[in-house]
């Protein structure tokens, strides 16, 4: 028998203060962490593709380091032992959601460097010739012509390590972070309805990931290099229309 | 006078350059053929800084040449996938030079116009067909106002009816005055246009002579079993 399903509970739930900003602290935790892991990753992925060998090294330990050892234990690790090991960090200015950035982003950066990597090896050796040919800097090079055509290479991937990202940040639930997940696991335990509660916080997840997909996809049209992605700004002519006579 | 003085380049145990010495005067073409793996290639990217030889020295007007002093244009294009033809035209006015976009732009329509392409100006290179491509990478070198420009196979890439639109700009350039060093097995080319035609074999030059005692009178063997493979 199909139990009943408290409709009003669940609105309840999805409008309530604490699921709302449960999941503003989620996309904020996640936006942050993915930014701050694009800019470590690029350093990582140009060190990684070094002439030189000791910075190569350097790279290497750290994806080593980062990919190696789980999530859950860096972010123990951040919040419980840095303010041990490093004082500066045992004041109240220390939050969860400090700690669950700065561990969230320094993982996400080993795999964004290799995201990163793959897009920068993908461009054409041909294009880095003839920039040097024009008389253009490895720096100009990198900057004008390597770089924008591998962003075009880290779209896909990096989409799919936001929402990888959006739902690893319920684990920071565990260095008490109050994101989503918390809020609907209160909710659930105080009214005894999972269904409704869980329910609601799964849409909220919905509605994100969405939100990140419609977002995606404009940027990869931005990307291409063609002049018909003009034409998606501007409206086309649909149908053509019959002259009346 | 653009000029390579007993140059030698090696990659790894590979020795591709064996001592070349060789000069182009102002206005000159000169046409370098040969088998695959004698050189060429390295001659024209050690002439364009592209490489740099361990032994010699490559020298423009006795000095070291200058970024863009020596225009170079690759078998494959290899035009910026990211910018429009325009854009290409315009990379190296605004990054090298440090021409304000205006002017950059006006400059590079200019040079556009006169590979015939005006119209095409904001075109992406993907949707250019390779022979307009090709004239687009010819636009991005001479932009630059070099004082020698060299191709590197610039047709073969391309398919048979797209050869001639290239070679045509090609030869209006040498009609110009411009110098400039050739590296391609278009012998008509060679016949009309070049003021001496090389023979390349296993890092050297073996045989330098205008086209038509080259091609009627050979000196050496290679020379002569080369150019019977190739005709």
């Amino acid at each position: 028998m199909l139990a009943s399903f408290d409709t009003h509970l669940f609105w309840q739930a999805l409008s309530s203060g604490p699921y709302w900003r449960g999941a503003l602290t989620a996309l904020e935790l996640t936006a942050a962490s993915l930014g701050t892991a694009v800019f470590i990753g690029f350093a990582v992925a140009l060190g990684a593709l070094s002439r030189r060998r000791g910075v190569r090294s350097i790279s290497w330990v750290y994806n080593w380091l980062f990919r190696a050892t789980p999530t859950l234990l860096q972010l123990f690790f951040f919040w419980y032992a840095l303010p041990q090991i490093w004082t500066g960090f045992a004041g109240s200015w220390f939050t969860p959601f400090m700690a669950a950035w700065i561990a969230l982003s320094l993982n996400e950066a080993a795999y964004m460097s290799e995201i990163i990597r793959s897009g920068l090896m993908s461009v054409d050796p041909g294009q880095e010739l003839a920039g040097r040919a024009l008389g253009m800097s490895r720096r100009q090079i990198l900057r004008k012509v390597v770089v924008p055509q591998a962003v075009r290479i880290v779209i896909p991937p990096t989409g799919n390590e936001f929402i990888t990202l959006l739902k690893l940040t319920s684990l920071a639930s565990v260095i008490s972070l109050h994101e989503l997940l918390t809020s609907a696991n209160e909710l659930a335990t105080a009214t005894f309805r999972y269904n409704e509660t869980l329910l609601a916080a799964l849409v909220y997840y919905l509605v994100i990931v969405s939100i990140l997909m419609v977002f995606q996809a404009r940027l990869e049209r931005r990307f291409t290099w063609t002049s018909g992605r003009r034409r998606g700004r501007v409206a086309a002519p649909a149908i053509p229309s019959i002259p009346h006579g | 006078m653009l000029r390579a003085e007993n140059v030698h380049k090696r990659y790894g145990d590979l020795e591709v350059l064996r001592g070349v010495t060789f000069d182009v005067d102002p206005g000159q073409v000169k046409v370098l053929i040969g088998p695959s793996g004698s050189g060429k290639s390295t001659l024209l990217r050690c002439l364009c800084l592209l490489e740099e030889p361990e032994a010699g020295a490559v020298t423009l007007e006795a000095r070291r040449p200058g970024p863009g002093e020596v225009g170079m244009v690759f078998q494959r294009f290899n035009l910026f996938q990211n910018m429009t033809a325009l854009e290409n035209v315009m990379s190296g006015l605004v990054t090298v030079r440090g021409l304000s976009k205006s002017d950059a732009r006006g400059q590079a329509m200019e040079f556009l116009n006169r590979v015939g392409l005006a119209e095409k100006a904001a075109q992406y290179p993907e949707e250019l067909s390779g022979g307009q491509q090709q004239r687009v990478a010819i636009a991005r070198a001479l932009v630059m106002q070099p004082k020698a420009m060299l191709f590197d196979e610039p047709t073969s890439a391309l398919d048979v009816e797209l050869v001639r639109e290239v070679l045509d700009v090609m030869e209006s350039l040498a009609q110009d005055g411009m110098t400039m060093v050739v590296v391609s097995h278009e012998l008509r080319f060679a016949h009309s246009v070049a003021s001496s035609v090389l023979m390349m074999d296993e890092g050297r030059i073996i045989e330098e002579a205008p086209p038509g005692e080259f091609f009627s009178s050979p000196k050496q063997e290679r020379t002569k079993r080369f150019l019977s493979l190739v005709e």
